[in-house]
């Protein structure tokens, strides 16, 4: 790159194809008008009754879902202040898993509702101060709010109490069917302590396999591992009824071989001959070793070489081909044998043990289930999906992913607080926030109002996407959580007024409803990691004064569009 | 002009033009920056060729990442970058020097003074506006030699402020300081040997940034490569090794002939003899030290690699081994655990080993950190950064480097200046009151003087206006402040600052708000000498593209 003299003054002070934004050029509207776009499109995807989209990514690749992170993740949005947001949704899903959309929806609308402050003259600095106070009081509102702490996290019917509204805001309508099996599934898992202790929960002990095929009423769980391919030999299945042994070797089951180049070297046909043989049996008395401990079952990290696979055979012994680390790991854990490095008998302790090894015929799909039938507790389950389409499977997945994260938000200290759902958590903090904006003065008044009405988002989409009249449905609803001074004074667990939410199903005429009924809760560590993060991705894209943006670096160009005429016309 | 001296291609600006292009592109840059400047600055977003994001209130950051054009700007910013590396701080102010130098400058070249004259000016003012902050300074040296701990707080303080906002100052203020005081403590005798590099700063992408931690320890990237090696060691000896514990090629071509199977397993055990020789010198040593008590553990840092089958035995023997550690943690780890980093394993012994009360290993995501903490005086400590973003990691990184240069500065000068744009009233109103005959300025070398002493105001107006306040209002009432407690007779000098919240002024000695004296000083070097070298130049030429490549026509 060569320096340039600038022909007029300040132009040329960046390199071509700079382009800088600045707040004196209303950036901050700019950013917020883009904000708007993605959060009106994620605003219908919201809540059980939320919309599906459709999304097809440069590669082609449809995705058809409802979940915010899927969908943000799908879009490949470039325009920064957008990508702040993207980013913290991103973050909510690591984390926590679900509650993404709350994110993306609550940050939309907070810079909304900011924009009728900006226009007022209120400077970006004190719409920060004034929603970082508002964030701190909201948080500590929060626990107050508790309505519902599970203490017995070995109880399946308080993990589906957690489970149920999670999955329903994914796949309405299966709820209760995907959330037994994951509860089922969780429960193989889940070690038998004592009610007081939180008992380690590893998201990846659950696992999830999906077979097209058959509907989703045939799914089931399996308490072991499924794999998606079948034993190499001859021996496809092992009974149940007794425990086998199971060695899991990580190197290839194949004559050893040098790290450093080695030749044969023959002088004549017989020496060949003999070369041969003496690779045949040394491969033999391996196997034979191998068996004579007892060894039913091998699992192989790398290749299965022809010769071993038939002396395995000749032993009757199983041999199954497991190409992902990972998988390796889990497998080991699951039977509980140590993983060995090179070939060889192995000792007694490294060996581990199986109960049944069948290998099955699910839709076209042929699988090998390894089961852990007697043990009281299992350290992996499987849950087999089923489903007429790949879109539909992977839909269900990310349902049953967030059902499983949130158990995993359950077992951290203190994750049993529950917040009641629907709306009512967030229809009862409107008018908190708005009361403590009242008591505060000066301008930071306006930013904590504005603050409480980004709240009233929820349960408005919750209404609009269930097909009720707002504004007929959230005066309900605000009158439902008016409560007298006696009310306010009762412990939250038994102040009717906290229960009202929003009724999706439409089943009473004003369509408020207690949640009770339905067992519609939020748990607290989801809807205030969510806050945190919104109001923190909020406050940064205000802070911004000016973008300078680089020119776009080379790479792939993105795909031409559709050439004209007939897609099959070659010329 | 008929006949061309240049190649045609080339382009020039002569003269007046020149130096318009020279003033106009340093204005220019600084009013990029001059928005950054003070604890009220704003933030500033990048986004890069790849669309990555970077959020950022730094100068040196900035024109680092931006790609700068023009000549005079590039200039400008390589002495910025300079002064971030010298002193690790006053890039945005350099910038801002240079622009009001070179503004305040110009309006008298209109006049009709000449740029040299001028410079001259300029020479004499810097010299005495240092001579100045040698008066203004204020030491802090203790009894003992040793600056308080209160005090260096405020200075991280006034430093972070600058960089990230106010909540996240009072968290990372602490940190930075006893980071630095803990890398400090390492040399009394002789406290400039300080090391900043044994103060490692390590990201983890998890929570948000207040919950930035301080680790009188040391943490690492990587953890234990083998499904059953200890997630959790108490009492562990630390072998510190840079040996690899994998079959090395070797360096001549070489190639093993075998006639028969049996052979080539042997040659295949042969392999791995030689590492296998190395991993039982290195059990004998864990089983000499903790013998058959299971109380203590052993922990093996390597720089070098550790291949799978070595792994497996050291897991067998419960020992936790971390491979392909950094050099530089080699050096924190002999710091930290107290032993001695070992390049073979032909004399091991005890003695070597360095100590740790627990090493434990955590999962976050796909990534694993090893930490090694509750140790005997560790001399090396960790600031692990937290956040839920890139950007947002990225940020505190640059904010906490530029506090560690800033309590680090102060504990090397032993000296202070008030801060708050104190330094800057003062010496305006130095330069301007002082009989400028007995520095030796002359005839129209006053007016370099006149605009130097402007020039300075610029620091304190900017942070009034990036504050959202009248800056003249301000500077005036502090002015006014000065002159009254000269008039007052009062021998005591009298520092008096902008206050930037209630838009007043402020005495910074009370508020706590320090500059850096290196970095002051650095600063008003380093703009006075580009200014002055940009109004000297009456040329800028760009040389024409070579004629062997005229393939591209224009």
């Amino acid at each position: 790159m060569s320096l340039k003299l600038p022909q007029n003054p300040n132009a040329g002070l960046f390199k071509q194809g700079y382009n800088s934004y600045s707040n004196a050029d209303g950036q901050i509207n700019k950013s917020i008008a883009a904000v708007r776009e993605l959060h009106q499109m994620c605003l219908t995807s919201m809540g059980p009754c939320g919309r599906n989209k459709i999304i097809v990514n440069h590669m082609g690749k449809i995705t058809i879902t409802n979940d915010a992170a899927t969908m943000l993740r799908e879009l490949e949005i470039v325009h920064p202040a957008v990508k702040v947001l993207v980013m913290a949704t991103e973050q909510q899903k690591i984390e926590l898993g679900d509650g993404t959309n709350l994110v993306m929806v609550l940050a939309g609308e907070l810079l909304n509702v900011c924009e009728k402050l900006i226009a007022l003259g209120l400077s970006a600095v004190e719409i920060i101060q004034g929603y970082n106070m508002a964030k701190n009081f909201t948080l500590q509102e929060l626990d107050k709010l508790v309505v519902d702490d599970i203490v017995d996290k070995n109880d399946k019917s308080q993990l589906i109490k957690i489970i149920k509204p999670v999955i329903a805001s994914k796949q309405f309508g299966f709820e209760d069917l995907l959330s037994d099996l994951v509860a089922d599934a969780v429960s193989h898992v889940l070690p038998k302590t004592s009610q007081s202790t939180n008992p380690y929960f590893n998201v990846d002990s659950i696992r999830v396999v999906k077979i097209m095929g058959g509907s989703l009423s045939n799914s089931t769980v399996i308490k072991g591992m499924v794999f998606n391919r079948e034993p190499e030999g001859h021996v496809k299945s092992l009974e149940g009824g007794e425990q086998h042994k199971v060695a899991v070797f990580v190197c290839p089951l194949d004559i050893a071989n040098t790290e450093t180049k080695g030749t044969v070297l023959l002088h004549n046909a017989q020496e060949m001959m003999d070369f041969s043989k003496g690779e045949e049996k040394q491969i033999d008395a391996m196997m034979k070793e191998i068996a004579d401990m007892g060894v039913k079952c091998i699992i192989a990290g790398a290749g299965v070489g022809e010769l071993a696979l038939h002396y395995l055979n000749r032993y009757g012994i199983l041999v199954l081909k497991v190409p992902s680390k990972f998988e390796l790991r889990r497998i080991c854990r699951v039977c509980g044998a140590t993983p060995l490095p090179r070939l060889g008998a192995p000792t007694p302790e490294e060996l581990g043990v199986v109960e049944t090894v069948k290998t099955m015929e699910i839709g076209g799909d042929r699988v090998t289930v390894f089961k852990q039938e007697s043990n009281e507790i299992s350290k992996t389950a499987t849950i087999i999906l089923r489903g007429a389409t790949q879109n539909n499977l992977d839909d269900i997945e990310r349902a049953v992913d967030d059902g499983v994260s949130a158990i995993k938000g359950l077992m951290k200290p203190s994750g049993g607080k529950l917040l009641p759902g629907a709306g009512a958590t967030e229809i009862e903090l409107v008018s908190r926030i708005t009361k403590f904006g009242e008591k505060t003065p000066g301008l930071l008044q306006l930013a904590i109002k504005q603050f409480a009405l980004a709240f009233e988002v929820v349960p408005r989409t919750l209404a609009e996407t269930a097909g009720l009249d707002v504004n007929e449905v959230l005066p309900n609803l605000y009158a439902a959580h008016t409560m007298t001074d006696d009310e306010a004074n009762e412990p939250s667990s038994q102040n009717d007024c906290l229960f009202k939410g929003i009724d999706t199903l439409g089943e009473t005429s004003e369509g408020v409803k207690d949640i009770r009924e339905d067992g519609v809760y939020d748990m607290l560590a989801t809807k205030k990691f969510a806050i945190n993060v919104a109001t923190e991705a909020a406050t940064t894209v205000l802070s911004i004064d000016q973008i300078i943006m680089a020119k776009k670096a080379g790479g792939p160009k993105p795909p031409q569009g559709p050439r004209p005429g007939n897609w099959d016309q070659d010329d | 002009m008929s006949l061309q001296l240049l190649n045609p291609k080339a382009e020039s600006l002569r003269r007046d033009a020149a130096l318009k292009v020279n003033i106009t592109s340093a204005e220019g840059l600084q009013s990029v920056l001059e928005t950054n400047l003070g604890p009220k600055g704003t933030l500033k977003m990048l986004v890069d060729g790849a669309g990555n994001i970077k959020l950022t209130k730094d100068g040196k950051v900035l024109l680092t990442e931006m790609q700068i054009q023009s000549p005079t700007a590039v200039l400008i910013a390589r002495a910025a970058a300079a002064q971030d590396e010298i002193t690790g701080d006053g890039t945005t102010t350099v910038v801002c020097l240079v622009g009001e130098l070179l503004r305040q400058a110009y309006r008298f070249i209109q006049e009709g003074v000449h740029p040299r004259i001028i410079t001259d000016g300029f020479e004499i003012a810097r010299k005495e506006a240092l001579k100045f902050l040698d008066e203004f300074k204020i030491d802090k040296k203790g009894e003992d030699g040793a600056i308080d701990r209160e005090f260096l707080l405020q200075v991280a303080r006034s430093s972070l402020s600058t960089k990230v906002n106010n909540e996240l100052t009072e968290v990372l203020g602490p940190i930075v300081t006893d980071a630095v005081l803990n890398v400090s403590h390492s040399n009394d005798n002789n406290s400039n040997a300080m090391d900043l590099h044994m103060v490692e700063i390590m990201q983890m992408q998890h929570l948000s940034p207040k919950d930035t931690l301080f680790i009188k320890g040391l943490v690492l990237d990587h953890g234990g490569r083998h499904p059953d090696m200890p997630i959790r060691v108490e009492n562990a000896h630390v072998l510190i090794l840079n040996v690899s514990l994998e079959y090395e090629k070797t360096e001549v071509n070489s190639g093993f002939y075998y006639s028969s199977a049996d052979q080539r397993d042997k040659l295949a055990a042969s392999e791995r003899k030689f590492v296998d020789e190395k991993l039982k010198k290195i059990i004998d040593l864990k089983n000499e030290v903790c013998g058959l008590d299971s109380n203590k553990g052993f922990v093996i840092i390597n720089q070098k690699g550790i291949d799978p089958m070595s792994l497996d035995v050291l897991a067998k023997h419960n020992i936790l081994a971390l491979r392909r550690a950094k050099r530089r943690n080699m050096e924190r780890l002999q710091l930290v655990t107290g032993g001695e980093a070992q390049n073979s394993v032909e004399d091991l012994s005890p003695s070597i080993l360095g100590y740790s009360g627990l090493i434990y290993t955590e999962t976050i995501g796909e990534e694993k950190f090893t930490y090694v903490t509750e140790n005997k005086d560790p001399k090396s400590c960790t600031i692990l950064i937290k956040g839920s973003t890139h950007y947002a990691l990225n940020q505190t990184k640059d904010a906490i480097r530029d506090g560690l240069r800033a309590v680090a500065n102060v504990i090397k000068d032993n000296t202070v200046v008030p801060g708050a744009g104190a330094y800057f009233i003062a010496a305006a109103n130095h330069l301007k009151k002082s009989n400028m005959t007995k520095l030796g300025a002359k005839g129209k070398t006053k007016t370099g003087i006149e605009a130097f002493a402007e020039a300075l105001l610029v620091v304190p107006k900017t942070l009034v206006k990036n504050s959202g306040y009248d800056a003249l209002d301000v500077l005036a009432l502090c002015e006014d402040e000065l002159e009254d407690a000269q008039d007052g007779g009062d021998n005591e000098r009298r520092y008096v600052g902008v206050d930037l919240n209630i838009g007043d002024s402020c005495d910074p000695t009370i508020e706590g708000i320090w500059d850096s004296y290196r970095v002051l000083r650095n600063a008003i070097s380093g703009a006075t000498g580009i200014a002055s070298n940009l109004l000297l130049c009456d040329e800028l030429l760009r040389a024409g593209r070579s004629t062997l490549k005229e393939g591209a026509p224009q």
